[in-house]
């Protein structure tokens, strides 16, 4: 017996389906059905934050996430986030500070980034620190974050200002 | 991972027609996070999961009513940490959750996964014994409450039978207790914890009326410390500086009811030492708290 099912959802906005095994995580299926690049299993245990997706709203690490929990869900990663022609704020401010080199782990701290600011429009170092805590760079880039997701919160606050 | 069948229910009767009393390769899915990685490396290969995420109302929401409060078992971390009742009836568990893991899992990891895991390296079910938590356990035979102190066999081992599910969580509010919760890791900060242990005290004036200890991490399965409580029950304290030689009695108490385990985190014998020096520390810190900390 095939314990196949097909499962539909929103993707960075867009209605797909495909059929999913079981056992199938999130990250392999937006991956290799998907050919969701910005999504990457590094760990995949749940540490690193490399494969952060945004499942209705809420940041998940999809390494650890069923692909069968995204029935009927929106999913949305990095490559919707900002287009090529407009980056969002935050991905302006990761370039300009220098957060990243080889640039593995961005997509997971530019999510949280934005989850982070959601949540505390000005963070202190310390917000920042904990909220991040699940994100890991290899090329320890980490100064240079802190002041990327510092400079971000200014902008988007200064956005948000009325002229 | 192997192949497994995934079924997402919608009732409590359909979720127990689905469950196998005799058979551990059924079972229960809730966030997953704990499932995942006991799957991934190959610890578990289950036939059935069985997902309890559509099965509402009954396993979800945060209530207050009547001195306490019913946490359901789908409630996920974040939902506590960001509840601002629980914040202001039991703040110790909105600090705890501060300790652990990292907002994605907490995000996905719910209470009742993390009651039933039975791994005793959680920090969490050890607050929930110094508060006095009981779980409220369903199957197909009725409903029965347990203690979350008598919830461990041993482990990575509940009590319960594969049949039965953890409904949710009963804490009592106890508006001038006084509760700690201390992380022990020897690594880095995000490490599993090589002693966990939680403190509530309730002091009358200068006297501790009423205390309830529980460690972890050192022990097979999270543990209620009850000579040590009565070591300290009674006893007057000067919230300024309990007596050390108080705290030296509760850790030899401490010492000699539990059997220490060593890991990769530390020996027995160290663990033994961070048993006297954190349980000191706990109780000093939860004695000069205000009530209701
Ligand atoms: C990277 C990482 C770090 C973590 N760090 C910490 C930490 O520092 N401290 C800490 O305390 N926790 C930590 N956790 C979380 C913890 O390990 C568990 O993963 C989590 O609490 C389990 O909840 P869950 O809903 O995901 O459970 P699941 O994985 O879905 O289930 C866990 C077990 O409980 C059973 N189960 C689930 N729900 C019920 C129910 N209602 N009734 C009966 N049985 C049920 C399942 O069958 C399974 O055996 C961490 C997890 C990860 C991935
Ligand atoms: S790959 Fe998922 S958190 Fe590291
Ligand atoms: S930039 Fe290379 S891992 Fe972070």
């Amino acid at each position: 017996m095939s314990n196949t099912r097909t499962i539909r959802f929103t993707l960075n906005g867009a209605p797909v389906k495909t059929d999913v095994e079981p056992h199938e995580t999130l990250v392999d299926v937006l991956r290799q059905r998907f050919n969701i690049g910005g999504v990457r299993e590094s760990c995949g245990q749940g540490l690193c934050g490399c494969c952060t997706a945004i499942v209705d709203g809420i940041a998940v690490s999809s390494c650890l996430f069923l692909a069968m929990f995204a029935d009927g869900t929106a999913v949305d990663t990095i490559e919707h986030l900002g287009s090529s022609h407009r980056l969002d704020p935050i991905q302006e401010a990761f370039i300009e500070a220098g957060a990243l080199q080889c640039g593995f782990c961005t997509p997971g701290f530019i999510l949280m980034t934005k989850q982070l600011l959601d949540i505390h429009p000005v963070p202190s170092d310390d917000d920042i620190r904990h909220y991040l805590a699940g994100n890991l760079c290899r090329c320890s880039a980490y100064p240079e974050i802190l002041a990327a997701v510092k400079l971000a919160a200014r902008r988007r606050n200064s956005a948000a200002e009325p002229a | 991972m192997t192949s497994f069948e995934l079924v997402e229910p919608r009732s409590l009767e359909e979720t127990f027609a689905l469950l196998d009393r005799d058979d551990p390769a059924v079972r229960p899915i809730a966030g997953g996070t704990a499932l995942m990685l006991m799957m991934k490396s190959g610890l578990f290969s289950p036939l059935r999961l069985i997902s309890l995420r559509r099965v509402e109302p009954r396993l979800a929401g945060i209530a207050f009513a009547d001195g306490s409060v019913r946490i359901g078992a789908m409630t996920t971390f974040a939902a506590l940490e960001h509840s601002p009742e629980i914040r202001r009836h039991l703040p110790v568990v909105t600090r705890t959750m501060r300790t652990l893991a990292n907002p994605r899992v907490r995000n996905v990891a719910t209470v009742g996964g993390n009651l039933a895991h039975a791994d005793t390296h959680l920090d969490l079910p050890l607050v929930w014994i110094a508060l006095g938590a009981q779980a409220v356990v369903v199957s197909p035979r009725g409903e029965r409450i347990v203690a979350v102190e008598d919830l461990y066999r041993g482990y990575y081992e509940t009590v319960l039978h594969h049949d039965e599910l953890i409904a949710a969580l009963h804490v009592p509010l106890r508006p001038t207790w006084r509760s700690v919760y201390v992380k022990v890791t020897t690594r880095t900060a995000h490490d599993w914890p090589a002693l966990g242990i939680a403190v509530s005290l309730a002091r009358d004036g200068s006297i501790i009326r009423d205390a309830r200890i529980a460690v972890g991490a050192a022990t097979k399965k999270a543990t209620r410390l009850i000579q040590a409580e009565t070591v300290l029950r009674g006893a007057a304290i000067d919230a300024a500086a309990v007596d050390d030689a108080l705290l030296a009695r509760a850790g030899d108490a401490a010492i000699g009811e539990i059997s220490i385990e060593a890991d990769s985190r530390g020996s027995a014998s160290y663990k033994q030492h961070l048993l006297r020096v954190y349980l000191g520390r706990a109780v000093r810190a939860a004695a000069a708290a205000e009530p209701g900390a």
